[in-house]
């Protein structure tokens, strides 16, 4: 480009707000989209204590190894003759009832990993215990079928290694407008508005453009759809229930994203578990159950799916601090209205039959999960993503 | 030696050079120059925080006391930040720079984590120690650190029940890299370094013969009664290894795409000795490490960036804490590595958030503006501050030494100041953008030199 002709572009650019040509040839990519199907990923941060959540009310065995912080039987929300739900989930209950939830029990993978952070890694990169990944599973799901950052947000202000791929990656924000007004500070679009497309096809440098400019379109759009819609106030009053308000607002909005994550920390539970346990449970369930209300309302939950994860179980034997330590296999939450499988999925693990720490063993392997939403929700190929073809369960 | 080649030098062999300096050491060779770097860098410093106050504790007293002990792990706690904070001053004002530089490269090598103080200091200086010293010894030390013993589990290996986590990671990470040895090699491996434990009172390496596996292991097709130091030497005699820590090396302090012939040369200059000294000595007066496609390309690190602009405009927390979340959002929390494998680095480094965050920072600390964004919670994060309302916006008080500045950039004009700063080549757009800005007021000048993106790179 020649010099003379681009000042003359520039002096326009600061009376009509000018966009770049390259940066709208960007935007345009996006339009086709991916399908109507959404995932939802929610993270129970620090290890949530599965036995205590999913109750097997007929057990001993629980009852002995768990003196002090059992769920008596009478205090159980009873799914059927032998297991019942923690006390604090009943809006779950009348997602079970209604054929919305599935539970899926015992599942890990082989050689637990007890450290929050490693099992935190394996769970969000899809690797093997003993394999270290640097892209997040979503993250690769983006570089291979996504189209554009949006395509995965993370309610949050800082991404998670799981929205990470090889060359794009997801956007992370609690709040479109704020996100927005960050993207249009004048000195970044004033740099922005100064560049022409050479940039672009250098090696780093090009990189750090070509994300600037994602960031400023990833903005826009997420913003001015966002503001299609208004927000839902029937939510109860907490920081996860308004991540989850924001993110039906996106949801709502039809705008171009499949996948949205977002976590609620404080499950590490090493001591007095079960009053925290029971804050934050009722806090999952009840924001869960305003977030599925919003949805219904605006005819959106038969597209979304919504999966829920925590990086290990707890130790089946309590400590004697009247809380857990760190376990292994766990059960995962499905919600969503095109369940094949409602209910319980599959049955608990023995309580007899324990690993050398006194883990439950991990039936299902955490990846047939993935490998199944993927193949039958988002309708991509698992093993591009997965690196490994996974068998798929049924239920979806 | 021009003074782009001397920047590029101290950026990756430091984190930059003010414009004084530069120009005295315009007036002098490559050799001296690169012989001057590791002049300064002879003998390690260690670091360490006062821990005064933690060594009054005992196990016994812990015993005595309940809380005694919650009171000892939030003082260690406290120490683990202080620790932080204490390294990147370090990396901040010490004048052993390329010391420094190389300990931050090995700690993202021989990645650890421990949140033990005492344990955590002794690994940090294990790394300066043996920075620029002989890798096989280094690696000797490393696997025979508490710390280390810790993390990868070599205390739970014994002979009646191996561990395989540190074998594994010593072949895959540490020296031959995936794909250059069998899972028979890593438990072969796991079976000699059982019976490595540690002092509990000061963390020194104890070696525990009744829990070790003393009978034949055939490893990497060799057979004898090893013990872990014999693993560590075999390893070493395969070439592979010098390849593997030669192309990592070369990644991260040249250029994150490898040309096969620099790295064949560095391979026969570091095998078989080792000598790490002499390899960074053939890379920094090595032709091609000066190559303009080498120089301007490299994606700083968090650290790089916070270090490099401490440089030209020294800063003062108010808070120390702050430093904790900067590093937080950037993503790169000092001796909180994510796992084994380290900080990905290079692209790593950037998605749309934490970009936007980089440009954002000189504007944060250097012109007071408000901070709208909030650091991950913990894991262990009490569930009271999850109803908490707690503000979004937050400022950051920093205090800028722009005294220092001024002696340092004075007399120093536009130009000077955008070849100090900005290592790699501007393209028309962001020079016409630079015409348009006031080129009188230094400090508005030096914000916004640093918030563009090219100041991204080094």
């Amino acid at each position: 480009m020649k010099r003379r002709q681009f000042i003359k572009n520039s002096s326009l650019a600061s009376t009509l707000f000018f966009v770049p040509s390259f940066v709208k040839a960007f935007e345009k990519i996006a339009i086709e989209g991916l399908g109507y199907k959404k995932l939802v990923i929610i993270q129970l941060s620090g290890g949530n204590d599965g036995l205590n959540t999913v109750i097997p009310y007929k057990n001993d065995l629980y009852y002995k190894l768990r003196p002090t912080i059992s769920i008596k039987e009478n205090k159980v929300i009873k799914l059927n003759d032998t297991i019942g739900l923690h006390p604090s989930l009943t809006p779950l209950k009348k997602l079970y009832d209604q054929g919305l939830l599935a539970i899926v029990n015992n599942v890990g993978y082989p050689n637990p990993n007890r450290s929050h952070f490693r099992s935190t890694d394996i769970w969000q990169t899809a690797s093997d215990s003993s394999e270290y990944i640097q892209s997040g599973w979503v993250g690769r799901y983006l570089d291979a079928f996504g189209k554009n950052y949006y395509n995965a947000i993370e309610i949050d202000d800082s991404l998670s290694l799981m929205m990470k791929g090889e060359n794009i990656s997801g956007i992370a924000t609690k709040s479109a407008s704020r996100l927005y007004s960050a993207s249009q500070d004048p000195f970044f679009k004033k740099i922005l508005s100064y560049q022409n497309d050479e940039h672009l096809s250098e090696h780093n440098l090009g990189y750090l453009y070509k994300t600037m400019i994602a960031a400023e379109s990833s903005a826009k759009h997420i913003f001015f759809n966002a503001k299609k819609v208004v927000k839902s106030n029937d939510y109860p009053n907490n920081g996860f229930a308004n991540q989850l308000k924001t993110m039906a607002q996106f949801i709502n909005s039809g705008m171009d994203t499949k996948v949205f994550y977002s976590s609620l920390g404080g499950f590490d539970t090493h001591s007095n578990q079960n009053n925290k346990q029971k804050v934050l449970l009722e806090m999952y369930a009840e924001s869960m159950e305003a977030f599925v209300r919003d949805l219904k309302q605006q005819n959106t939950f038969k597209d979304t799916l919504i999966l829920t994860f925590t990086e290990f179980g707890r130790r089946v034997q309590q400590n004697s601090s009247n809380g857990t330590d760190h376990g292994a296999a766990n059960n995962v939450f499905i919600i969503g209205d095109n369940l094949k499988k409602q209910g319980l999925y599959n049955d608990l693990a023995s309580l007899s039959d324990l690993d050398a720490n006194g883990d439950i063993k991990y039936e299902i392997d955490f990846r047939t999960i993935y490998a199944t939403i993927l193949k039958k929700w988002l309708q991509v190929d698992d093993k591009i993503i997965l690196n490994k073809s996974f068998e798929q369960l049924d239920f979806i | 030696m021009n003074k782009k080649h001397i920047l590029h030098l101290y950026w990756r062999a430091g984190f930059g050079v003010l414009p004084k300096e530069s120009m005295e050491l315009e007036k002098q060779s490559k050799q001296f120059i690169v012989n001057d770097l590791f002049k300064k860098s002879l003998n390690a410093k260690p670091l360490s925080v006062d821990t005064s106050k933690l060594d009054t504790y005992t196990i016994e007293s812990f015993k005595e006391d309940k809380m005694a002990r919650q009171a000892f792990l939030n003082l260690n706690g406290e120490k683990f930040n202080e620790y932080n904070y204490a390294w990147i001053d370090r990396l901040n004002y010490s004048n052993q720079i390329l010391r420094e530089r190389m300990t931050l490269f090995w700690a993202n090598h021989f990645v650890c984590r421990d949140r033990n103080i005492y344990h955590l200091t002794l690994y940090n200086n294990a790394l300066r120690e043996n920075a620029l010293g002989n890798f096989r010894d280094f690696v000797k030390v490393i696997s025979k650190e508490a710390s280390m013993i810790k993390y990868l589990d070599t205390r739970k290996n014994s002979k009646r029940s191996p561990n395989e986590n540190f074998s594994r990671e010593l072949l895959e990470l540490f020296t031959l890299g995936v794909g250059n040895y069998s899972e028979q090699d890593i438990k072969e491996g796991a079976r000699a370094f059982t019976g490595y434990k540690y002092d509990e009172k000061d963390g020194s390496f104890i070696f525990n013969e009744k829990a070790h596996d003393g009978k034949n292991k055939t490893f990497l097709n060799k057979q004898g009664a090893f013990y872990g130091d014999d693993i560590i030497d075999i390893i070493l005699e395969q070439e592979q290894c010098a390849k593997f820590i030669c192309e990592k090396i070369y990644k991260y302090f040249v250029n994150d795409k490898l040309v096969d012939s620099h790295v064949s040369e560095m391979v026969a200059v570091f095998y078989p000795d080792y000598n790490i000294e002499t390899l960074m000595r053939y890379v920094f007066t090595s032709n091609w490490f000066y190559n303009d496609e080498n120089i301007g390309t490299k994606i700083k690190s968090p650290i790089e960036l916070l270090v490099g602009m401490n440089k030209v405009v020294p800063m003062e927390f108010k808070e120390k804490k702050d430093y904790l979340k900067i590093q937080k959002l950037l993503g790169q929390f000092l001796l909180d590595p994510p796992n084994v494998a380290g900080w990905k680095g290079g692209k790593g480094w950037i998605d749309t958030n934490s970009l936007m965050f980089r440009l954002k920072l000189p504007q944060l600390l250097l012109a007071n503006t408000v901070l709208d964004i909030k650091e991950k919670g913990e894991f262990t994060e009490s569930y009271k501050t999850l109803y908490k309302k707690t503000k979004t916006k937050s400022t950051i008080d920093v205090t800028p030494d722009w005294n220092y500045f001024k002696e340092n950039f004075e007399t120093i004009s536009f130009n000077q100041m955008k070849e100090n700063l900005i290592q790699c080549a501007l393209n028309d757009g962001t020079e016409i953008f630079l015409e348009s800005i006031n080129k009188y007021n230094k400090k508005d000048i030096v914000i916004q030199m640093m918030s563009l993106p090219e100041y991204q790179l080094c």
